[in-house]
Parts: structure tokens; C-alpha cells; sequence
């Protein structure tokens, strides 16, 4: 992705707070550096990816196995905007997480940039009945935190009994089980 | 009858599973199923939050290393600036001791600070002693300390009155003095053949002549805070009289109690013990000081003179 960073891709303030605040819940940043960086982001505002890759940064650069930590800050996002946030009032179950977040006011709501630079996050398979889906991810953003935000947007409502989000051979596809 | 699960859970009763609706049953498969997938996802979370810690942990045993290698060299060179401080310390002037007996009590905070004592020649024959304060402790102070020395040095051949030497000090020093925002009490003192010449700005001085008792006149300035003239002043000091010059770390510092030890305590302790040794009389004067501080906190000077 780094040809591509600095082509004018922009993160709304939701993201990235969502992001920090996560971050912050699980302890999983330290050090003034990193909260001086986190307390100067605005919910309102639109930020370069770059300014992204550096609170990403201060995940990747402190632990030696890290996507276990990205699936729980992608899960602890989600938490967070549907029992904190705009989520309860704009998904009704767990299964419709998906619809929301491969439609308009999910994952492009919150990113503005060229298809080229921004990727895309569509749904290539859902069988809501055998409770199975298939996400296809091209966004720049990390497939294990993606992986996460998946598992926490099903779960938070509370309705399901089983959520798993499973990335095979190929990582751009995510494949999810909800039950 | 059949019970849904959420009935069984409420019940306690695993006896009750049996009664569950083939629907429930299957809630309860993928709950289970559910619960597993959860825990392994927590399970390598905190797994992985264990391993961070270690690495973290190491990191900082790594740095504490670092920092007490770094400690050991600024302690190494602590140790070096305290020999050389020494070294810039006088001894008496051989002609000085024929005519004036001298005790001495120089204690640094740490390794290096700020009080200065030092004897100087002048023309004709005669002596001065000074004793300086450096504002602050430590390696800046006693950079200062340096350098007043060499500016005292340059200086004393040159002028008779104690006014003459510390105004021209104050005056070649002030521009530097102000920018490293530092400033020094002075007290020099100037020995005649029947008495003494003095000029002091925030030190202190107390002199024994027979039975009378004078304290210094402390109206001057500080080096290095304003560029006025000083003025100076003369007392006797006639063979038997005693002169005692000293910083404010003894008389400033406090008991357990927050109570100062004082300028008056300590002239007490040199007024009883007048007829002893200079040398004696300032072992008086620290055993007391010693037995009554709670700590030091501040450089400490003492110097004791007799005319002989």
C-alpha cells in the first residue's frame, strides 16, 4: 500500500477515535507519545491515511504476534460504536451488520478517496438460513482488525449465538459463520 | 412439555435438558460452539498480551542497563570535577600562617557545588581571604566557582581595597554572570596590619576584638545582580581577635522540627570556644551543627582566622 498512502485516501474521525479508543480500553498503547497522539483526534474531522498508518503504528510496532490484538481492537470498535455510538439505532440484528457495513453507510461512509486508492468491501455470498457470507476486502486497511470489526458488528446486538469470521488462502476473502 | 433453553438456565436443572425443543438444542450447540470460538479468540489475545509483556520487560531490563552505564560515567566524571574542585582550593599562604592562625570547614552538597573559599596576595606584603556562594548546587554552580576564581586571580595584584578588587570582578563578570542566570554572595576581606578592610554582599562575617563583637554589615550586592558600587567597611583586628567568615548552609539549614539552626546559634559556638584553636573551634561548630540538623541541604563554608 505505501505507493498508494499518500494518493489521497482520507479517514473520517469516527474510525480513527473508534481506533484510539479501543486502543485505550484494552491498554494495549502506552506511553505519553501515543495518548498525546490519541486525545488530539476529533470525531468530526477527516484525516489522512497516513495519520491511520501511524495510530496503527503504535499497535504493530509494539507486539511480536499482533494479529490476535487487531481482531480484539477490531471486536472492541464495534462494541463500542453499537453500545456507545450510532449502532444500535442502525442494525437491528447481527446478520444485518453485514448488509450495513457492505452498504452505504458502513465502510465508505467513513472513507473518501478514489476506488483505486480506497478499495472496496463488498459481500460476494450470503446465505443468511445456512448462516454463511463471504466478504471481499480491498480496502488498505488490515484484514485482522477487519476480521474483528466483523466478529464485534455480529455479535453486539446479541442475537447470535455463534459468530466467526475465518480468512483462507486468499486474504482478501473473509469468510463468515453466524448462527 | 417442552422448556426453551433460556427455562432450563433459569431453573439450574440440567436434568432438564431433556426437555428442551429440537430448536433449543441447536441454540445450545452453536452457543457452546460460540463460547468456544470467543475463548480461543481471548485465549490468543491475552496470549499475545503475555508475550508483549515479556519482550517489554526485557526492554526495560535492557534500558535499565543502559542507564546505569550512563549513571556510571556521569558518576565517573562527577568523581574527576570533585579532585579538580579540590585542586582549585586553597592552601594557606605560607606568609599568611606566620601571621594568622586558620580553621576551615568546606563540605559540597554533592559531588560538586557552589561554595568557594580562596587566599589571595596582594601588594605589599599583604592577605585576603574570600568566601563566595554560587546560586544553585551542583556541576553549574561550580563551573561558576572556576571561573570567579580566575577573575579574582587576574585581579589582585592590581587594587589594595577590597572595594576596588570585587567592584572590578562584578563588573568584568556581570554580562556573563546574567546570561547563565546565576549570581554569587561575596565576602572579601582585606588584612591590615592594625585591622581588616571588608566588603560583603549577602555572606557573613563575625569578628571578636577583645570584648567587643561585630557582625558584617551585609548592604552590598550580590555579584553578578546589579551594576551599583559597593561599599566597604573596616574593623579592628588586633593580635588575640578572631574572625569567622561562612555561607548560609550551616545557618540555614533546620532541625526535625523546620527550626533553623541560625546565625545566632552558631556565633554562640564560636563566642564560647574563642580561646581555642581555629582548627578546634570549627570542630566545635560542625559537632554542633552535626547533632542539631536534620540533613544538610546546601553547600557549607566555615572559615575561622586569629590574628596571631
Amino acid at each position: 500500500m505505501s505507493g498508494s498512502e499518500s494518493s489521497g485516501m482520507l479517514v473520517h474521525g469516527s474510525l480513527m477515535v473508534g481506533y484510539a479508543q479501543a486502543c485505550k480500553n484494552l491498554n494495549i498503547v502506552a506511553g505519553r507519545a501515543a495518548h498525546a497522539f490519541i486525545d488530539k483526534l476529533e470525531i468530526n474531522s477527516w484525516y489522512p491515511l497516513e495519520q491511520w498508518r501511524e495510530l496503527e503504528h503504535l499497535v504493530l510496532h509494539s507486539y511480536a504476534r499482533v494479529e490476535p490484538i487487531l481482531v480484539r481492537v477490531g471486536v472492541e470498535m464495534m462494541l463500542g460504536w453499537y453500545h456507545f455510538g450510532p449502532g444500535r439505532t442502525q442494525i437491528k440484528n447481527g446478520a444485518a451488520f453485514l448488509h450495513f457495513q457492505t452498504g452505504s453507510q458502513g465502510f465508505t461512509s467513513v472513507v473518501q478517496g478514489g476506488l483505486d486508492v480506497i478499495g472496496t468491501f463488498d459481500m460476494d455470498f450470503y446465505d443468511r438460513r445456512r448462516g454463511r457470507a463471504v466478504i471481499h476486502s480491498t480496502t488498505p486497511f488490515n484484514r485482522w482488525m477487519e476480521r474483528g470489526v466483523l466478529i464485534g458488528g455480529m455479535s453486539a446486538p446479541g442475537d447470535l449465538d455463534y459468530v466467526d469470521v475465518m480468512m483462507g488462502d486468499d486474504p482478501d476473502l473473509l469468510h463468515c459463520e453466524f448462527h | 412439555m417442552t422448556l426453551t433453553l433460556d427455562e432450563v438456565l433459569a431453573q439450574n436443572d440440567p436434568s432438564k435438558l431433556e426437555q428442551l425443543s429440537k430448536d433449543d438444542l441447536h441454540r445450545l450447540f452453536w452457543r457452546f460452539k460460540g463460547q468456544q470460538k470467543a475463548w480461543d479468540r481471548d485465549k490468543a489475545f491475552w496470549q499475545s498480551t503475555n508475550e508483549n509483556l515479556k519482550v517489554a520487560y526485557e526492554r526495560l531490563d535492557e534500558q535499565e542497563r543502559e542507564l546505569a552505564r550512563a549513571y556510571g560515567i556521569i558518576q565517573e566524571d562527577l568523581s574527576v570535577a570533585h579532585n579538580v574542585q579540590r585542586a582549585l582550593l586553597p592552601r594557606v599562604l605560607g606568609e599568611m600562617a606566620d601571621e594568622i592562625e586558620v580553621g576551615v570547614y568546606h563540605k559540597q552538597l554533592t559531588e560538586v557545588g557552589g561554595d568557594y573559599y580562596d587566599f589571595f596576595r596582594l601588594p605589599n606584603n599583604r592577605f585576603a581571604v574570600g568566601v563566595f556562594d554560587i546560586s544553585g548546587h551542583g556541576v553549574s554552580s561550580a563551573l561558576i566557582t572556576a571561573f570567579l576564581k580566575a577573575q579574582f586571580m587576574q585581579v589582585m595584584e592590581h587594587f589594595d581595597s577590597p572595594q576596588g578588587i570585587v567592584e572590578w570582578v562584578n563588573r568584568t563578570s556581570f554580562d556573563f554572570l546574567r546570561e547563565v542566570r546565576k549570581y554569587a554572595t561575596v565576602n572579601l576581606v582585606t588584612f591590615d596590619p592594625d585591622g581588616i578592610r571588608y566588603v560583603s554582599g549577602g555572606g557573613y562575617g563575625l569578628l571578636l576584638h577583645g570584648e567587643e563583637t561585630f557582625q558584617f554589615e551585609k548592604k552590598n550586592h550580590f555579584l553578578g545582580l546589579r551594576l551599583k558600587p559597593y561599599r566597604e567597611f573596616a574593623l579592628p583586628f588586633a593580635s588575640g581577635d578572631l574572625l569567622a567568615l561562612y555561607t548560609d548552609g550551616m545557618v540555614e539549614a533546620q532541625n526535625k522540627d523546620g527550626i533553623d539552626y541560625s546565625v545566632r546559634r552558631l556565633n554562640d559556638v564560636i563566642n564560647r570556644n574563642r580561646n581555642e584553636p581555629c582548627e578546634d573551634i570549627v570542630a566545635r561548630c560542625v559537632e554542633d551543627y552535626t547533632a542539631f540538623r536534620a540533613q544538610d541541604t546546601d553547600d557549607i563554608t566555615l572559615i575561622v582566622l586569629r590574628r596571631r
